[in-house]
């Protein structure tokens, strides 16, 4: 039974104490800076290790870093563990990107006034050794351990080109964005498979781990190994256990570091408060991650410590979930309270410092900000409540003091994830929605806590793990300790259903790049449209397979195992002497076989215009609305209206749906109909989401929905096109959960926005909720809330096309914000900013 | 099939109930509440709304209009209404979409073609569905007809009225009401007479007479500075709802000027232009008023 929570308690708590105010002030205000130790660092332990196997230089790189690196505490600070020396330091790896990172140098644009890709600044002599370093990787890049040389090798270059970069039929930072990578490229979190802060490690301390790899190498060496003996395997599995090793004690060592600095600070210390602090801070660095923490202060700076190590070692995009924190914490929590050694408040305090310590990792960004997948996000995401494999929730007094951090910190990071079902305490959810109100934009996001469990149940995957899911990466999900998350790779169907309305030909390279399925303006029937949009889909499935199977294969072969994750999932790949990626993970089905697809939402709108517009109404022929699409619209805005006022997903509309109701059906059909060379079984599949979309968006031409060319696409697989949905969000939650179309899918998510002055009491909030509700019972996987900003009011005010769904509410009476008179919008607008804080 | 004019169905309506309601306006009112916020549901008939914000003069609709009821001029278009039928061919090409037509014959079948699809929101959340206006008397066998297909289907009903209309057409509808909302706009017959263009006296005996029914009633009272809300008035209101439905709850609907736009749209003039909305103080005095009489009391937020 879910324990009793005192919610008073809860809700007086004051996470920006004057002290985590000022460290956050400190951070906010701080320019960024380059921070170059770590990438030298990398470079020369990668010298020193010429000649041993790839996996004990990947491991000696790490620990050379972590046993030299420069640390941080700074005053005030309770959670230690700093990824650079600066207070706001940007990290990077030259030997990930080099050409990337050399182009900044060269450019200059390391000034945030002049640079659109990075706003940060660097200390001259760091600017010449980050020039060398990057010469270095490019000089002594091995062009063979380029993933993309050798699949181009295979497909042909120009092929390659055309499809993945200039012609972008695929997307996604897994391929077009890693064209200039370097050594290890897709070795970044995703594609290298998600590093998570291992609950289990935690729990059971690394010396455990340690001595586990100790005994496997002594096991090996007595009786053999069955397995991989007389095979390179043998070899390969003796030195990652090796690495494994290396791995923990030099993060063991980190940590002792960090201890020792403490000391010597208490040491100096004169303020007899910080003095005792910084001792504590030491005895808990001694203390883990060797050692299970004993007690809730020692295993939040644990997660920080885990956090900041996997951070490290993934090095170019690491997107290192948290897990189920408030499972985690618990057990520390309850003990601590019971024996009166911990108040809310105390605790509240602790996952504030977590919270920003968190939030101040971050990486030199060298890529434009619309080519990135999910710009400004780093993805530390924390799952919240879910249920056991009896179904009991486990919904907890943390789970209340991590929201109310998150709402009063204010941070853009960590994203919040709440795994919500019928047993999920209806005033945890309330809590829940007034947090998301605090915090604005879409925090937390609630998932199907039952959907998720499902999934893994029909893999096969026992309950008991099966249960133990949490959001991971950009919109994903993974078994924390048990499962390997693979990168993604995106078929953009737009582009695809571009080629189909031109026979297969693309205007923007010039080239045939898909093959011939009937000139479209000849096309007599809806269906004929259709069908030559699945008849490319069948056609660029097969390459994105081969893609991916030959570049995850190539990673494989040349690129280094990490000993660090192996010991996060150190069950199941320390016997198998395997990495999770290589399939050392309990379920390794999601290692390579990620296929992802965007655009559905546009795409369902333009078959719904089409069959409005030329073969129910004939209002225009095919050839004129192709026409108009190329012309970009111009001269045919009458056209254009036609086809915005034909009918769209999200308004319950039978017309509408059914044709998204069928593409949710047969995308997956055509992408799972090969089975995953490597298990045997369905590949997985995921919706390419967050904000990816405005990057396709500029390769794809007008579409019949009444899109302009260029701009972005609609943002998820279910949201409705931004102010498509005319009618309300009940209508809008039935267009998406018609049917289970989630379940095949990771990321199938629903952006809802509100007014804020519609949640403004617990009634309202409680009406919210309803709709959160209703929507997990209709079989939904992912809801978030906006609750929208002033800037958008004041967009709406001019553009009210676009906010034709914005409801407001003043007085006792809601509205859509564009019927109010233009004073009352002001108004409205004005008001809604003083209640932003 | 029973049919009926109606400007609109709201789904996802929050205020309108409890829960999460779908909300069917009638189209037709006989009261002339200068406050109103729909005057789009005044009429009977179907009307042409023009959005003059969205508008974009390009004179497209003044071209297509067959009754040449329209006339581009600087800023956008004027409608001589004595002309205009609401065709709706103005609508059907207006480029920005700044013209629709208000009010729509439908059928109950029709009507619950749309309340069916949030069934699963009613269950969840306590909600149901509400008939109002307009005013649900004046099309008594439309809404009884849409209440009593909710209740064969298990879904709450509630009954919105200003309390205009025969005691048989209260009877019809609330025959299978579950929940009544009865305004009440001023305790003073002459007044009453004087805002809302309409007899009192038999309001008020409609009132009684639901308050019979043994269902629950909210009364609801649109606070109107300078209008309704002295002292006196307010006292005297509290009296007079003591006497005719003593067991009603009381809400106190703060004013608000969402709908002064829409009178332009559909040509015609907001009488309270200008008037300052209720103070916090105001609102909760009034409260204090209710509560005083021995009423449940909340101000609608």
């Amino acid at each position: 039974m879910p324990e009793r929570v005192d919610k008073q308690e809860i809700k007086s708590v004051r996470v920006l104490t004057p002290r985590l105010q000022k460290l956050k002030a400190e951070w906010e205000s701080a320019e960024p800076q380059v921070y170059v130790d770590d990438t030298l660092l990398f470079t020369e332990s990668w010298k020193e290790t010429e000649g041993l196997p790839v996996d004990i230089r990947w491991a000696k790189a790490l620990e050379k870093r972590l046993l030299e690196c420069p640390l941080l505490i700074r005053d005030g600070e309770l959670v230690v563990g700093s990824l650079t020396k600066f207070v706001r330091g940007n990290g990077t790896l030259c030997a990930m990107k080099p050409r990337e990172i050399l182009k900044m140098v060269e450019s200059g644009k390391f000034d945030r006034k002049t640079s659109d890709i990075s706003s940060t600044r660097i200390d001259p002599g760091d600017l010449k050794a980050l020039r060398e370093d990057a010469e270095y990787w490019i000089k002594n890049m091995p062009r063979v351990s380029s993933v993309n040389a050798s699949v181009a090798f295979d497909m042909g270059e120009d092929v390659f080109d055309l499809l993945f970069d200039r012609g972008m039929v695929f997307e996604g930072r897994g391929v077009r964005c890693e064209m200039d990578r370097g050594l290890f490229q897709n070795y970044s979190a995703y594609g290298g498979g998600v590093a998570q802060v291992s609950a289990k490690c935690i729990e059971n301390g690394l010396n455990h781990v340690i001595a586990l790899c100790e005994k496997e190498r002594g096991r090996m060496l007595a009786e053999g190994d069955p397995n991989s003996h007389g095979t390179a395997q043998f070899l390969r599995k003796y030195w990652l256990l090796k690495a494994t090793i290396i791995s923990c004690e030099a993060f063991i060592a980190y940590a002792g570091r960090h201890a020792e600095l403490a000391r010597r600070l208490a040491g100096e210390e004169t303020r007899p408060e910080r003095k005792k602090e910084l001792l504590r801070i030491a005895e808990a660095c001694e203390r883990v991650p060797a050692e299970p923490p004993r007690d809730f202060f020692e295993a939040v700076q644990c997660v920080r410590l885990y956090h900041l190590v996997c951070w490290k070692e993934s090095s170019d995009r690491p997107e290192v979930p948290i897990g189920r924190l408030d499972r985690m914490l618990y057990p520390y929590y309850k003990r601590d309270k019971e024996a009166g050694a911990i108040t809310a408040q105390e605790a509240a305090e602790l996952l504030g410092a977590l919270w920003l310590k968190i939030r101040e990792c971050e990486n030199l960004v060298t890529i434009p900000r619309e080519q990135r997948a999910a710009p400004g996000s780093l993805l530390p995401n924390i799952t919240l409540c879910g249920t056991d494999e009896d179904g009991n929730d486990l919904t907890n007094e943390v789970s209340w003091l991590i929201l109310e951090a998150m709402a009063q910190i204010k941070l853009s990071e960590p994203a919040i994830y709440i795994r919500y079902g019928e047993n999920t305490p209806p005033e945890f959810l309330h809590h829940a929605l007034e947090c998301n109100r605090e915090f604005g934009g879409g925090n937390p996001a609630f998932l199907n806590d039952k959907l998720g469990t499902q999934r893994y149940l029909d893999r096969g995957v026992p309950r008991s793990d099966a249960c133990d899911w949490n959001a991971s990466g950009c919109l994903g999900y993974h078994l924390d300790s048990l499962e390997h998350m693979g990168g993604g790779h995106n078929i953009s169907q737009l582009k695809v259903f571009e080629l189909a309305l031109n026979d297969g030909f693309d205007a923007r390279t010039g080239k045939q790049l898909g093959p011939r399925t009937g000139d479209a303006r000849a096309f007599t029937s809806y269906e004929q449209v259709r069908e030559a949009y699945y008849k490319q889909l069948e056609y660029f499935v097969p390459i994105l397979r081969k893609f991916k199977l030959l570049s995850w294969s190539t990673e494989i072969a040349e690129g280094p195992m990490s000993g660090l994750r192996v010991a996060m999932q150190y069950e199941d790949c320390i016997p198998a002497g395997l990495a999770s990626r290589e399939g050392g993970a309990r379920y390794p089905e999601g290692r390579a076989c990620w296929l992802g697809s965007r655009g559905v939402v546009d795409l369902a709108d333009s078959l719904a215009a089409i069959k409005k517009v030329v073969f129910t109404d004939k209002k225009a022929t095919m050839a004129e609305l192709l026409e108009a699409c190329a012309n970009n619209w111009d001269g045919a805005e009458e056209l254009r209206r036609l086809c915005l006022a034909a009918p769209k997903y999200g308004n319950d509309d039978d017309f509408a749906d059914e044709i998204y109701d069928e593409l949710s059906r047969r995308v997956p059909e055509i992408m799972q109909a090969e089975p995953d060379p490597l298990t045997g079984k369905k590949p997985l599949l995921f919706i390419g989401a967050a904000a990816g979309h405005v990057g396709i968006g500029k390769a794809i031409g007008a579409l019949p929905n009444g899109r302009e060319a260029g701009s972005p696409t609609c943002d998820a697989a279910c949201s409705v096109s931004p102010g498509m949905d005319i009618s309300g969000p009940t209508a809008a939650i039935n267009s998406a959960t018609n049917d289970c179309y989630a379940y095949p899918y990771a990321g199938y998510a629903m952006n809802m926005k509100f007014s804020k002055s519609i949640l403004n009491t617990p009634e309202k909030i409680e009406k919210l909720g309803w709709l959160v509700k209703a929507f997990i019972k209709r079989g939904g996987w992912h809801v978030q809330f906006n609750i929208h900003s002033r800037e958008e009011l004041l967009d709406a005010r001019e553009h009210p096309e676009n906010h034709k769904n914005l409801l407001v509410r003043v007085g006792g009476y809601s509205a859509y914000f564009i019927d109010l008179p233009p004073g009352l919008q002001a108004e409205i607008a004005d008001r809604t900013m003083h209640e932003m804080v | 099939m029973s049919e009926g004019v109606v400007f609109n169905i709201q789904r996802y309506s929050i205020d309108d109930g409890p829960g999460i309601r779908t909300t069917v306006f009638l189209k037709g009112c006989p009261l002339r509440c200068p406050w109103c916020s729909n005057p789009e549901s005044r009429s009977f008939a179907p009307q042409l709304f023009y959005r003059a914000a969205s508008c974009v003069v390009c004179g497209t609709c003044a071209g297509a209009c067959p009754a040449g009821a329209i006339a581009l001029r600087e800023g956008g278009i004027d409608i001589d209404r004595g002309k205009c039928v609401a065709c709706g061919t103005c609508a059907g090409v207006c480029v920005a979409g700044a013209l629709a037509v208000k009010g729509e014959k439908m059928t109950v079948e029709r009507v619950w073609k749309v309340i069916r699809r949030d069934a699963v929101y009613y269950e969840t959340s306590g909600g149901g569905v509400t008939c109002s206006g307009g005013e649900i008397l004046s099309q008594p066998d439309f809404a009884a007809a849409i209440f009593k297909k909710c209740r064969e289907e298990g879904i709450h009903t509630c009954a919105d009225t200003s309390g205009c209309g025969t005691p048989e057409a209260l009877d019809t509808v609330l025959e299978y009401a579950d929940l009544v909302y009865f305004d009440i706009k001023h305790p003073d017959a002459r007044r009453h007479a004087e805002l809302t263009g309409a007899d009192a006296e038999g309001i008020w005996q409609n009132l009684r007479r639901a308050a019979g029914r043994k269902i629950p009633i909210v009364a609801r009272l649109p606070l109107i500075p300078e209008y309704n809300n002295s002292a006196e008035e307010l006292e005297n209101t509290a009296r007079l709802v003591r006497e005719l439905a003593p067991e009603a709850a009381i809400s106190i609907l703060p004013y608000h000027k969402f709908g002064e736009s829409k009178y332009a749209a559909v040509g015609m003039e907001y009488a309270l232009t200008g008037l300052r909305e209720n103070t916090v103080g105001e609102l909760e005095a009034a409260r204090a008023v209710f509560i005083r009489h021995g009423f449940a009391c909340e101000v609608s937020k």
